[in-house]
């Protein structure tokens, strides 16, 4: 009998494991696939990988710009694969020496609910007061005829391409469509991007992605927005276009990456009772789903899908089940597209402030204004974006494009978290020269 | 020219009043009839207005200042002008002067405006502060509601300040500028650390007015001190709608309501069972032999109980006319305290609003209260045939100390009686 079995050892999983474990409890991890799950083998790790040595690449055609002057320079897509490994290699062993240190055993396979409290993997049977369901995501399939034939790739198979294609379609516009998009159009392939809607990259501030759509295209990539895929036969795309008329284009590759699906099935969720749809596990804010003794953490509760939240969800939830209060908040979540530029944001959008009637102000300021940033991207364009409460100043979203965005957004995540008004900034220091300076000009611009 | 405005003398029996609100401050432009101020007795909340277009020059007294009648409570005049020929004894001193008033309140000059003067409704710490003390506040812009002191004489220290803002929940900036504005901490913060978030935020509990408070008081004690019971009638209000009609197709005659009318079947009730028209104190029942009929008017300031005096001697336009005249004074809020009191007998009418059957409380001393309920459809047995009456209910509540149950339901007959006779008592 376990205090807690974890089903999954994504980023969600392992770290709810670990921490059951640090804090003395009997803990199993259960995982079918890989530790890691799809952060680390096929999701953020291996495409940041990617994106490192297609941004090398490119920025050594612009070296001469710099100052600097390069022989003749080429991408070894094998090579880049094989970094890839050794990375992902290490972050593994990283996370199993984690597991170890923490006291949690962990069990190889397929896992299934047959109670509240018991899993059955394989012949095997396991016992425990609390389970956390940590099962993750998969590519999306959405009802398109063709794109689950082999031909077709995903974020699970891209990673095995060995060599660069001449032209790849890619079907979705969001943040893995686009990620994609940067890394094979930096690479010299010829891509062009399919989007059901007419804004790239769902979600975000649409000044920004707006701007982001702009950048992308000047850099050569070719986007076809509120497209519809009709069909994929072979290695040919048919789409309806905005105005309706039909076409057919053909691309050496075509690249699936039309969002992500909770991973629900074959678990035994309905045998137990859990309440589900195909959109997720429900849970509430402290983890909880509707089956006592049953906790849900990561894409498989379908809330915010990122590995971030998925950790902290997993954290929260073992917290709550040994008697620790704690309450996800999902106000202050960030979120980084790893595009290039760069996006990054917490908090809410224009439109969603709009929409809830909200009354605000903004501020926005070219990333130029911090000199770090003319330094680093020679030919680098970008901006941040602030909203604030109009009668207090709270400040309720910040939205950035630009590179080293990604690393200074925690420092608004903590504003936002923390309720901090835009007087308070003031009293803040920021390091110069650091890119970071733009956050707080577009602050501090709030009026 | 500066004109002093006192406080008015709202009945025979108030002394003081209580400064509740200064609706315009000193310095503020007013018209004639303006509000300026808002002051209450223990009875009801009064308005006091400006005489003369101008400006208020100086405002003598602070909110929660209990004042004398005949006080002068502020003075309007033209921008500019000297108020201080008008300041009254006992009043907040002038900014600047502090240190004369000091020496004046000092004097034993008049110990009546000693008891009077201004006294600010206590707050805050229970100790004067240290200088390190007020210093650690300025700075920390921390001003608990309470503190301890654990200096000599309560008085606060700097460490005493200091541990109560370390061990103070942590509230963010948001939450802060919020609670400036009212709001109130209502559990334990959801932030991080337990960091209390703007979300964790309530509304705060308000205080009761003045009258309200009364209300309170009243209702307690009514249940505290007496034995109520309540019996339930109905009686046949054919007669009642029958007169109604009559004066909504009439045109010159007085519009007696239904109320009016079931309230002047009491007091014929009354006249023939003088029992309940009584009030029991300390053991002895003082029976009145006159009838004075209290009724229970809804306002926005609350429950308010206008009297009608010697109501027997009305007829029922006479009786109507002069509930419409108080009820109209009690919204306003300009009656006269003393038509607030001296009820020997109460009417509560819930019927208007549907009420099917209530208990209403007494009015202690008094003994008895009926409360006037909706005219529904009842079925009646007539000639061996189902028919259906209009029925007005009845609920009548006693104070079973002195009246019993028989007494009262043969009191509550007759009023029955009267009813369903009510053509007979009164004609349009």
């Amino acid at each position: 009998m376990y205090d807690l079995i974890v089903i999954g050892a994504g980023p969600g999983g392992y770290e709810a494991a670990a921490h059951a474990g640090r804090m003395g409890k009997k803990v199993a991890l259960i995982e079918k696939e890989r530790l890691g799950g799809t952060c680390l083998n096929v999701g953020c790790i291996p495409a940041k990988t990617f994106l490192r040595s297609s941004r090398l690449f490119h920025e050594c055609g612009k070296a001469a710009s710099y100052g600097v002057r390069l022989g003749s320079i080429e991408f070894d897509m094998p090579a880049v694969v094989e970094r890839k490994n050794r990375v992902v290699g290490t972050l593994a062993k990283g996370v199993e020496g984690m597991l170890k240190r923490a006291g949690v055993e962990v069990i190889s396979g397929h896992a299934r609910l047959i109670s509240r409290n018991a899993v059955q993997v394989g012949p095997e049977r396991y016992e425990a007061a609390n389970i956390l369901l940590a099962t993750g995501s998969r590519p999306a399939k959405p009802p398109i005829p063709g794109i689950r034939s082999e031909g077709v790739l995903d974020s699970d198979t891209v990673f095995s391409l060995t060599r660069v294609p001449d032209r790849i379609a890619i079907v979705g516009g969001g943040y893995i469509g686009l990620e994609f998009a940067c890394f094979f159009n930096e690479v010299g392939a010829k891509v062009s991007v399919y989007e059901m809607l007419p804004q790239i990259a769902a979600g975000s501030d649409l000044e920004i992605s707006s701007r982001l759509l702009q950048i992308m295209k000047r850099a050569g990539i070719e986007f076809h927005l509120s497209s519809k895929v009709l069909g994929i036969e072979g290695n040919t795309i048919r789409y309806a276009a905005a105005d309706g008329s039909e076409s057919s284009v053909s691309a050496d590759c075509i690249l699936n990456a039309t969002g992500r699906a909770p991973v629900v099935d074959g678990l035994g969720l309905e045998e137990v009772g859990v309440d589900f749809s195909p959109k997720g596990v429900r849970t509430s804010e402290y983890g909880k789903t509707n089956v006592a003794g049953l906790w849900a953490c990561g894409d498989v509760t379908g809330r915010r899908m990122l590995a971030h939240a998925a950790t902290r969800e997993g954290i929260a939830a073992v917290n709550n089940m040994f008697g620790k209060k704690d309450r996800i908040r999902y106000q202050a979540i960030p979120a980084v597209i790893y595009t290039h530029p760069e996006v990054a944001s917490v908090g809410r959008t224009e439109e969603e402030v709009k929409s809830l009637g909200i009354e605000y102000k903004k501020s926005v300021v070219p990333m130029a204004v911090a000199g770090r940033f003319l330094v680093e991207h020679e030919g680098g364009t970008g901006m941040v974006k602030v909203l604030a409460g109009a009668r207090f100043g709270e400040i309720l979203g910040v939205h950035a494009i630009g590179d080293a965005s990604s690393e200074f957004i925690i420092a608004a995540a903590i504003m936002v978290e923390t309720e901090m008004c835009v007087s308070d900034v003031s009293e803040i220091v920021f390091p110069h020269p650091t890119v970071s300076e733009a956050l707080r000009e577009a602050i501090l611009g709030v009026h | 020219m500066a004109i002093p405005v006192e406080v008015p003398k709202l009945g025979n029996t108030v002394e003081e009043c209580l400064i509740a609100k200064w609706r315009k401050h000193k310095g503020e432009r007013v018209s004639a009839g303006e509000v300026v101020a808002e002051i209450e007795t223990d009875k009801a909340t009064f308005e006091v207005t400006a005489p003369v277009d101008g400006t208020v020059l100086e405002t003598f007294f602070d909110e929660g200042a209990l004042v004398p009648v005949f006080t002068n409570l502020f003075v309007i005049g033209e921008a500019g002008e000297s108020a201080d020929a008008f300041r009254p004894q006992g009043a907040a001193a002038p900014e600047g002067a502090a240190a004369t008033q000091a020496v004046s309140t000092a004097t034993p000059a008049a110990p009546k405006a000693d008891r009077q003067a201004a006294r600010p409704v206590p707050a805050g710490p229970t100790g004067p502060f240290s200088p390190r003390a007020r210093r650690f506040a300025e700075e920390h812009g921390f001003h608990p509601a309470a503190v301890t002191g654990s200096g000599p004489g309560g008085r606060v220290l700097e460490e005493d300040l200091r541990k109560q803002y370390y061990s103070s929940p942590r509230v963010s900036s948001l939450a802060k500028k919020r609670i400036e504005e009212g709001m109130e901490i209502g559990g334990e913060g959801s932030g991080t650390a337990g960091m209390v978030l703007s979300g964790d935020l309530v509304p705060p509990a308000t205080r009761i007015s003045g009258i309200r408070e009364k209300i309170a008081r009243r209702m307690r004690e009514s249940l505290s001190t007496t034995a109520q019971y309540t019996l339930h009638t109905s009686a046949n209000a054919g007669g009642l709608l029958l007169i109604r009609a009559k004066i909504k197709a009439s045109t010159g005659v007085p519009d007696i309501n239904i109320n009016d009318l079931v309230t002047f079947c009491a007091i014929r009730a009354l006249l023939e069972i003088p029992d309940l028209n009584a009030e029991f104190i300390d053991g002895r029942i003082h029976r009145h032999p006159e009838i004075h009929i209290g009724f229970a008017c809804d306002t926005p300031r609350g429950l308010m109980v206008p009297v009608v005096k010697d109501a027997h001697k009305l007829t029922a336009g006479e009786l109507s006319l002069k509930m419409k005249e108080l009820t109209g004074q009690a919204v306003q809020g300009t009656i006269s305290v003393d038509d607030l009191s001296g009820a020997t007998f109460t009417v509560s009418n819930l019927g208007g609003l549907g009420i099917e059957s209530f208990t209403p409380l007494l009015n202690p001393p008094q003994v008895a209260i009926l409360g006037v309920d909706a005219i529904q459809l009842k079925p009646v047995r007539r000639d061996g045939r189902i028919e259906f009456i209009d029925a007005i209910g009845l609920s009548l509540t006693l104070d079973h100390q002195v009246i019993d149950g028989a007494p009262g339901a043969r009191f509550l007959k007759v009023v029955k009686e009267k009813i369903e006779n009510v053509e007979s008592l009164c004609t349009i």
